[in-house]
This record gives structure tokens, C-alpha cells and sequence, in this order.
């Protein structure tokens, strides 16, 4: 799988390029809107990661350009203005999603996942842990063939976890990935950990070879 | 008072006292030609009388003896007659045909009778206009004029102070409607004045120069909360990266946490000063009709796992369904809020009653009293931004909803209360994952 990084700001671009290569990916960068133009119009990729503010132009007018050219992409925009404006003009430029800086990278690699999920089409939506499995398409999870029952946010976070397999996963990360990134309250960390914890259970009772490991009390991570 | 008003009542007020002071001025005068007059008539009825009385022996008794009407003569002493001053003075004569005192004016003198050489006072008097009828008539008079004249300036003044006034009404009204935030500068009316030209041009030079800091300051507010974004973003990444790789001990993971949960707080601090900041300058525009009782129910289904958790029961009454015009994006966000703070500042298993009226929904929860004013710009907390109430005030304000805070009953209390909406509209269902912040239009995938 072949990514384009596009982003003028180095520190932030390096530790996408090392998240995303530690997943098997192949990071491509580019840090100004001429090199990125170029790269887009020359070769494939399987996802753009795009900013939308680049030194000598707007990452809109690339998109907008691949649409004229018609380039598709598996854009998403990671963007530090988060404003609706922008959001809508991505969105109808031809963007998948649009991410507003500053993001979790594990939040980032659910969203390139769910954009290349929503492209292959091809029933591949279902990723096996084990004896275990879970149907994005379906949002339906199964161990040894048996349908697991998870209400909407513990599906939401199985999948978030199954995404981002043997990462480790911030508290804040999750409780964003489950709340949105308003999570505006104290509260929500003893919810996450209640809800890990009804998950584990149900895991178990299941059967499943899933374990969700506490890490050091500062998140969370999902082995075999 | 009205500028029109206030000039036409000061106007007649002087008006008023000049036409009295002109109106006795007049009178005076008036009398005082007409006894000039009657006194030179006198004067020469005198000098005839002596005249006659020197050359006609006998003339002054015989008159004295017939005492006609208009003279009366009577002899004094020669010592009475030289001390004599002669005077005229206005007075009143019995008349038998009018039954009445009549107004006179009187002439008395002293004269020496040549042809017996007696010594003589003399009182001839000629009727005068009255002066009470006078001055009645020329009250009348007077007041109708007055009348008229008052009218008269009361409608000019009315019809020219108003016309003159237009392009100052017109001025006032733009500004009425003026908004820093709108980057517009207002139309002002063509004028032939040149004080409202000139108050015009100031205010114009006024309103630019204050939208050009304005839109500066609001643009670098912007900017900086922006470009915070990405160095935040570029901080977190290479924070959970080092998380990760280097198999951290305990302690090191939990220091690098704790670090990355400051920085979130951070994060999330600066992403609400852009909301509010972006609510405040209306940046939010497609006001449509929104069910609130539709809106707060997928909120709080949103939300229900949460209140589970603390085992808080969730109470729903009335039957009303308030719809209010507004954006649908914000009313998700101030509901939301509202919601999570009921659940967030409630105590395990405790209630949230949902009460919906048809102007009013009413988000109750209890839990213990607090001195702290729920709205204030910042709570310190250590995890929440402080400002999700600041945030649901500031939308409630730009719609003109009310939003009140009570304690009563052991419950916090948080009334929304919608001015009717004229038209009855059709209710919207929510999309219930719009929800939250800035997942306004975040499609969240899985």
C-alpha cells in the first residue's frame, strides 16, 4: 500500500512517515504544493494524505485539480483550520474525509483503513483476529462463527482496536475516537475503562482470542 | 423626547413669551397715542373756552349756572389758582343714559376770568376708549393670532424639522443595524446639510477604521489558535510515537502520558476558543427549524452508555416539542453540552429529569449545591476545558434563547427557553452522529 504524505510541517511529517512505515506501508512525502502536484499527477496512490495550507498553494487546488485531471485518490485532508468552510469545500472537491489537526495517529490510521476499506468494494471488509472476526461492513463481530453481541460504542471500539492491532492505544485517544474530539469531561475515562472492561468480558465469555492489554494504566492494546 | 418634539415645544414656549411681552408693549402704546390724541382735543377745548370766556363778559357764569355737560366750572381762590399744576388723568364719569361709570379722560386747569377778574379751576373731559374693553378685544384678538401662528410654526417646524432630519434618522437606523463582524460599511443618505455630511463622513471614518482592527485582530486571533494546531499535532504524534517504540518502563510511559494528556487538554482548550470565538462572530449561518425534543432525545441516546455507567436514571416529561430557528450543527453542540453536563456534575445514581414545554425545555440533574457561576468563562478542571457551558451560552445568546440557571429542589436546573417561532414548522429528524464540537461534519467511520 503506497501513501503521499503531503505536509510543510517536518516534525509532524516524520512521525506520520514512522507510524505509517512501522504498518507496512510505503510513506511517499512531499512538503510544498508544486512537488505534491507533481507526485499526484505522476504516480498512483492508494491514499493522500493532504494539508490544506502548503507553502505555494492550497492543497484545495490540488484536489481540485486531480478532479479535472481525473485522478481518484483516497484523499484525506488533514487540515489545522477546522472549519466548516473548508470542511465542505474538501468534502466537494472529491476529499474521502477530512481530519482536523491536531489528531491521534491511531485515529489517523483508522480513518486511511476505513478510506481504503470503502475503495476495494470487493467484500474484502472483514479482518480476522484469530478465531475471531469483525465485518466493518456489517459491524458484526464473530468468534468461532458465532455472532458476538457488542452495543454501538464497544463495536465502535473493537474495531478502532482490531484497525490498530499490537499498537498502543491512548486513553485519550479512544475516548476521543468514541465521543468525537469533544470529550469535554473528566468523567469519560472512567467510562472507557468501564467500557473495556464490558468488552473484555464479553471477549471472554466468547472465547475469543482477542486480549485487549492495559498498558501501564496509560492505555490500552490489542494482542492475540 | 423626539428631536422634532423637543424643538417645537421649546420654539412655541418662546414664541408664547415674546407674543406676551409684544402683545402688552402694543397695548401701551396704543392707549398712549389714543390719550395723546384726546388730550390735544382737550387742550384745545380749553384754550377756545378761555379764549370765549375773556371776550364774552358773562360767558363763565352763565355756564356755571347751566354746568353743561362736558365742563365743569368752579371758582377757586386766586392763592388755589396760582398753585394749580394741570393735569391730565384718566377717570370715570356717572352717566344717567348708560346707567354706568363711563371711562373718561379729564383735562383740569386754573384760569383767571378777565372780564371780572375771578379766579377759575376748570374740568372739561372728552370719553375715551376703555381700556378693559380694549384690552379684552385685544386679547381675543391676540389669542387668535397666537393660535394660529402656533399652529402654524408647529406644523413648518414639523414638516421642515423632519425633512431636514430624514438623512439623521436614516444614519441612526443603518447604525442600529451595524455589526463590527459583518465587514460591511453601512449606506449613508444623501444630504444637503452639511453638519449631517460631516457627522456622515465621521462616522464612516469611525466604523472603517474600527472593522479594518477589527477584522486584523479577529484574523491574528485565528491564525495564531491555527497554526497552534500544527505544532500541537507535530507534539502529540512524536509523543505517542515514543509511547510506543522504545518499549518505555512504567514510569516513562506513565510521564510521557501524563505529558500527552496536558497537551490534549491543550489541544482541546484551543479547539473550543475557536468555537467560541467562530459562535460569537455568527460564522455559523442556515437557520433552520430544529426539534430540540428530537435533537435532545438522539443526544441523550448518544450519551445513555455514559449515564449508565454512572447508574444515573434518565426522566422524560412532557409532551411538547419545542422547535427553535437555528443552526442545526450549534443546537447539537448546545444540547450535547447541556446533557453532559447534567450527566458530568451529577452524582452516582442520581437522576436527570428531561422537561419539555412548547417554549421551554428544562434539563435538570441532581447534585450538590455550588457557589461557582456555571456559566464563567473558565472552570479549572483537571480534565474538562471549563468552557462547554461558556460554549452553550454564547450559542444560546446569538439565537436570543434564553439560557437560565437555577438550584432548587436539591436539582441543578437549566432552562432554554424559545421565543415561538411565527410559522408552525416541520419537525427534522437529527442526524444522530452530527454531534460534538468538531465532529460537526466529521464522518466517522469505522
Amino acid at each position: 500500500m503506497k501513501i503521499l504524505v503531503v505536509e510543510d510541517e517536518y516534525a509532524l511529517l516524520k512521525a506520520v512517515e514512522e507510524f505509517l512505515s512501522a504498518e507496512k506501508y510505503v510513506v511517499e512525502k512531499a512538503t510544498d504544493y508544486h512537488s505534491a502536484t507533481e507526485k499526484v499527477m505522476l504516480y498512483n496512490y492508494d491514499c493522500i494524505l493532504l494539508d490544506i495550507s502548503l507553502p505555494g498553494g492550497s492543497g484545495l487546488q490540488i484536489l481540485n485539480e486531480m478532479k479535472k485531471e481525473g485522478k481518484a485518490g483516497n484523499v484525506i485532508i488533514i487540515s489545522a483550520r477546522d472549519s466548516l468552510d473548508d470542511k465542505v469545500a474538501g468534502l466537494d472537491s472529491g476529499a474521502d474525509d477530512y481530519l482536523a489537526k491536531p489528531f491521534h495517529l491511531t485515529e489517523l490510521h483508522a480513518r486511511i483503513k476505513a478510506v481504503l476499506r470503502r475503495k476495494l468494494h470487493d467484500g474484502k471488509q472483514v479482518m480476522r483476529l484469530g478465531n475471531s472476526s469483525v465485518d466493518f461492513a456489517q459491524r458484526l463481530v464473530c468468534v468461532d462463527d458465532r455472532p458476538l453481541k457488542l452495543n454501538r460504542k464497544e463495536f465502535n471500539m473493537l474495531a478502532f482496536f482490531a484497525t490498530n492491532r499490537n499498537r498502543l492505544i491512548a486513553k485519550d485517544a479512544l475516548a476521543e475516537h468514541i465521543w468525537g474530539d469533544n470529550i469535554d469531561m473528566a468523567d469519560d475515562f472512567d467510562f472507557v475503562y468501564s467500557q473495556v472492561k464490558n468488552l473484555r468480558k464479553k471477549l471472554k465469555e466468547a472465547g475469543s482470542d482477542i486480549v485487549i492489554e492495559n498498558v501501564y494504566g496509560v492505555g490500552y492494546k490489542l494482542v492475540l | 423626547m423626539r428631536l422634532t418634539n423637543h424643538l417645537i415645544s421649546r420654539i412655541t414656549l418662546w414664541f408664547a413669551v415674546v407674543m406676551l411681552f409684544w402683545s402688552a408693549l402694543y397695548f401701551l402704546f396704543q392707549m398712549k397715542e389714543i390719550h395723546d390724541g384726546n388730550d390735544e382735543g382737550l387742550t384745545n377745548l380749553k384754550q377756545e373756552f378761555i379764549a370765549k370766556a375773556n371776550a364774552l363778559p358773562g360767558f363763565v357764569e352763565k355756564l356755571t349756572a347751566d354746568t353743561p355737560l362736558n365742563f365743569i366750572v368752579e371758582e377757586i381762590s386766586r392763592e388755589d389758582a396760582e398753585a394749580f399744576v394741570e393735569t391730565f388723568q384718566t377717570t370715570t364719569v356717572y352717566f344717567a343714559t348708560e346707567l354706568e361709570k363711563e371711562e373718561v379722560r379729564m383735562l383740569s386747569t386754573a384760569f383767571r376770568c378777565e372780564p371780572n377778574g375771578k379766579y377759575y379751576r376748570l374740568r372739561c373731559f372728552t370719553s375715551t376708549v376703555e381700556s378693559d374693553d380694549l384690552i379684552k378685544n385685544m386679547l381675543y384678538l391676540l389669542a387668535a393670532l397666537w393660535a394660529v401662528l402656533s399652529l402654524t410654526v408647529i406644523i413648518v417646524c414639523k414638516v421642515v424639522i423632519s425633512k431636514a432630519n430624514k438623512p439623521f434618522y436614516q444614519t441612526l437606523a443603518e447604525l442600529r443595524k451595524f455589526r463590527l463582524d459583518n465587514n460591511t460599511m453601512i449606506a449613508f443618505p444623501e444630504t444637503q446639510i452639511k453638519e449631517y455630511r460631516q457627522l456622515n463622513e465621521a462616522v464612516a471614518e469611525l466604523l472603517s477604521g474600527n472593522i479594518a482592527i477589527f477584522s486584523d485582530q479577529k484574523q491574528f486571533i485565528e491564525n495564531t489558535s491555527h497554526e497552534l494546531q500544527t505544532p500541537l499535532a507535530a507534539v502529540i504524534a512524536r509523543m505517542e510515537s515514543m509511547l510506543e517504540k522504545h518499549q518505555a518502563s512504567r514510569e516513562d510511559a506513565q510521564e510521557i502520558a501524563g505529558a500527552l494528556s496536558v497537551l490534549n487538554r491543550m489541544k482541546r482548550l484551543n479547539a473550543s476558543l475557536l468555537l467560541l470565538s467562530k459562535i460569537k462572530n455568527r460564522q455559523f449561518a442556515d437557520s433552520s427549524p430544529v426539534d430540540l425534543r428530537a435533537l435532545l432525545t438522539s443526544v441523550m441516546c448518544e450519551l445513555d452508555e455514559l449515564a449508565a455507567c454512572k447508574q444515573i436514571a434518565v426522566e422524560t416529561q412532557g409532551e411538547a416539542s419545542p422547535t427553535a430557528l437555528m443552526n442545526e450543527d450549534l443546537a447539537c453542540i448546545l444540547l450535547t453540552n447541556l446533557a453532559k453536563n447534567a450527566i458530568a456534575h451529577n452524582e452516582p445514581g442520581g437522576t436527570i429529569v428531561l422537561r419539555y414545554e412548547p417554549e421551554a425545555v428544562i434539563i435538570a440533574n441532581s447534585g450538590r449545591e455550588s457557589a461557582v457561576d456555571p456559566f464563567g468563562r473558565y472552570r479549572s478542571d483537571s480534565k474538562s476545558s471549563g468552557l462547554g457551558l461558556s460554549i452553550a451560552k454564547a450559542i444560546a445568546d446569538i439565537y436570543g434563547i434564553g439560557l437560565e440557571y437555577g438550584y432548587e429542589g436539591q436539582m441543578h436546573r437549566f432552562t432554554l427557553r424559545i421565543a415561538k417561532p411565527e410559522a408552525v414548522l416541520p419537525r427534522l429528524c437529527f442526524f444522530p452522529n452530527l454531534y460534538g464540537i468538531a465532529s460537526y461534519v466529521c464522518i466517522i467511520t469505522n
